[in-house]
């Protein structure tokens, strides 16, 4: 797919020439497009997110055990230097991110050559996805299917599933907690949205393959903005209240490690 | 960047082409919901539905077809069955409504676990009481079946058979299945056939009266979740729309449904208590309980429910039966045989 003209190596090179030097150290006029890679490095806590093996209390006082952490990403954007945003085309944008399968690597390929300063993506699947009905859907629902992303009384998305069991000060025998996070039919609509700023601009361009490692830290869809007792409630699934509590939560999960600009992680 | 034209498939060549069926609005009736461009019937395509909606190999069994609930002379309601019985005889709590005007509806089963028609089937497919499957597997069992394999080429430019056009096929067979030929749509629409009785005449005035605000438009349903006041049955305890929702501003709350063929669809009501239409308005007459989400409509000066007198009853059951609609319910082009 790479190729590029002795025609624009000739033109990037005259750049190159008549502008000096960049901030940032790359020299050459972008071109093309290349590929980002967004890796979702899964923890909990500032550890590791290992499945099946309790974690150090939360502020809750509850040890949680996580068996099963995934989640539907989607909707991606890019807002470069300019302030332009490039919105990735819609019926490609929708991925599952499973701890169980290790899937956590979601590569957008054909980026528009530039420098971008910001990340924005949706957790879960908006209404007007879903009202697209089998045409919108396309293979996604067999993906999500088969990673236990589907509801089956309701034909509807889980944007989250995280399963496992906890213990507390109350709860003394591990109890199994289930928290399935997804709109509630066509009268509660739980897709949210995160903007995430790069500490440092992610490039791409013909020549350049760039990655973006966000860190993301499980614990947090318990305790954040909102905070939620599983020793109240353990299995939360349509929760007039809870439910956009979890969602809010869930969109603060995820921070920027890193930028990897010329390398692409796996 | 190079597109490839719909490859013809390499082993066998086939010579039928493909046509688009026509869909027609009923005069008296509001515009489609389902968007007819994203996935408009064709012959093929409609034929795949009904073979798929028929056929038993949808179930984890094999036997229980999306038919073998939903019964044509029924107007596709389970006939005789209170609660719909699926995969290894288990029983749903749920009575089958009838699959009529899909098209025209915005949100489906009695509580609106999904507002998509193509999206619908995973729901009986992966309904443990149901059909007991997963939509993948049902995929993989057709895509090993010779006979499929030609279906879904004929129907589909790309041939294919995975979720997207075994869901497109399948609600191409229920966005064809428009019931508007009774003798009350002859009457509202001037043709020949439509002349009511003086009786049905009293039933369709007394039916706009006290009716009608639920049951609306020539659907026969505003499509919106209410409480009608049944008495909750402790045993089932169903919520209704809050199992949805969450919301206990939804409790009881189900979907209002459409009227057309109610002769045919006995029993009623979401959990199939009433075995008669007289029986459902003696309800409304005299069977309504109070609770905090029942409907506004249905508490009014007072009184709770709608005062019917016997000979005001007879007269909406009178009414009520010209929504019948036998082309409907004989039409070959949705029959099982
Ligand atoms: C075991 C019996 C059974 C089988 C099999 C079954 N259904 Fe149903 N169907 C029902 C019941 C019961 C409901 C109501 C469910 C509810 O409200 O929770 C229903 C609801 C529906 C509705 C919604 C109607 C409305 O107006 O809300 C449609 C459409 C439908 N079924 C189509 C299908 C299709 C297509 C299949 C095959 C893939 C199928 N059904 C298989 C029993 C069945
Ligand atoms: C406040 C809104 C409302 C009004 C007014 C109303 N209905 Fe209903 N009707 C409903 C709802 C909601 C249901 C479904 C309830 C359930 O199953 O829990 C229903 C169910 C029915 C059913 C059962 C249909 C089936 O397929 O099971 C019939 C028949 C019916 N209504 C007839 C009438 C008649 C006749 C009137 C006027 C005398 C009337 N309704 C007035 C809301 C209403």
């Amino acid at each position: 797919m790479k190729k590029y003209s002795l025609y624009t190596l000739a033109l990037s090179i005259l750049l190159f020439v008549s502008c000096s030097s960049d901030d940032d150290g790359t020299t050459e006029e972008l071109t093309g497009s290349g590929e980002i890679s967004i890796k979702y490095d899964n923890g909990f806590n500032g550890n590791d997110l290992i499945l099946n093996t309790p974690n150090s209390a939360n502020e809750n006082g509850e040890v949680i055990t996580v068996t099963r952490f995934n989640y539907i990403v989607s909707n991606f954007r890019l807002v470069n230097e300019e302030g332009e945003e490039f919105v990735y085309p819609k019926d490609e944008s929708y991925f599952i991110v499973s701890q169980e399968t290790e899937e956590d690597n979601i590569v957008l390929p054909g980026i528009p050559a530039g420098k971008y300063t910001t990340l924005k993506f949706g957790i879960g699947v908006d209404q007007e996805k879903y009202l697209q009905g089998s045409e919108g859907q396309g293979d996604f629902l067999a993906e999500a299917e088969a990673n236990n992303m589907m509801w089956s009384w309701q034909a509807g998305y889980k944007f989250l599933n995280f399963e496992g069991s906890f213990t507390s000060e109350s709860v003394t025998e591990p109890t199994d907690f289930k928290i399935h996070m997804g709109s509630h039919g066509s009268s509660l609509d739980n897709y949210k949205e995160v903007t995430l700023e790069l500490p440092t601009s992610v490039i791409v361009s013909d020549e350049i393959d760039s990655s973006i490692h966000l860190k993301i830290d499980a614990s947090k869809i318990l305790v954040s903005s909102n905070n939620i007792k599983l020793s109240e409630k353990s299995v939360i699934m349509v929760d007039e209240e809870k439910s956009p509590q979890i969602a809010v939560n869930t969109t603060e999960m995820f921070v920027v490690d890193h930028v990897h600009n010329g390398e692409s992680h796996d | 960047m190079v597109f490839l034209g719909s490859c013809s498939s390499d082993d066998e060549e086939y010579v039928a082409i493909d046509e688009p069926l026509e869909f027609t609005v009923p005069s008296n009736f509001p515009e489609p919901s389902y968007d007819l461009e994203a996935n408009p019937p064709t012959k093929f395509g409609f034929e795949l539905g009904k073979k798929l909606f028929y056929d038993g190999q949808l179930s984890a069994n094999g036997f229980i077809s999306c038919g073998f609930c939903h019964e044509q002379r029924h107007a596709f309601t389970h006939h005789g069955h209170q609660f719909s019985h699926g995969i290894d005889d288990l029983e749903g709590t749920r009575n089958t409504p009838a699959i009529q005007n899909a098209a025209f509806m915005t949100e489906f089963t009695w509580d609106g676990a999904t507002s998509h028609l193509d999206l619908f089937p995973i729901i009986p497919i992966t309904n443990e009481v149901e059909m007991g499957e997963t939509v993948t597997n049902v995929v993989n069992k057709l895509k090993a079946d010779k006979e499929y394999q030609k279906d879904f080429s004929l129907a589909f430019e790309d041939g294919e058979i995975n979720t997207e056009n075994f869901l497109k096929a399948l609600a191409q067979f229920m966005v064809m299945m428009v019931s508007a030929d009774s003798k009350y749509d002859k009457y509202v629409r001037n043709e020949a056939g439509g002349d009511l009785t003086d009786q049905e005449k009293e039933g369709m005035e007394l039916f706009e009266q006290k009716c009608s605000s639920c049951h609306s438009t020539d659907l026969f349903t505003d499509g919106s979740f209410r409480n009608n006041g049944l008495p909750p049955n402790p045993q089932l305890n169903d919520v209704g729309r809050e199992e949805v929702s969450g919301s206990a501003d939804d409790r009881y709350k189900f979907k209002v449904p459409s009227l057309r063929n109610v002769e045919k669809t006995a029993p009623y009501m979401h959990d199939g208590r009433f075995g008669t239409l007289m029986a459902v308005l003696d309800f409304y007459d005299s069977g309504v309980v109070d609770s905090s989400t029942l409907d506004p409509l249905l508490k009014q000066e007072e009184r709770l429910g709608i005062a019917l007198s016997l000979s005001e009853k007879e007269a909406i059951i009178a009414f009520l039966n010209t929504l019948t609609d036998n082309t409907y319910l004989n039409d070959e082009r949705f029959s099982e045989y």
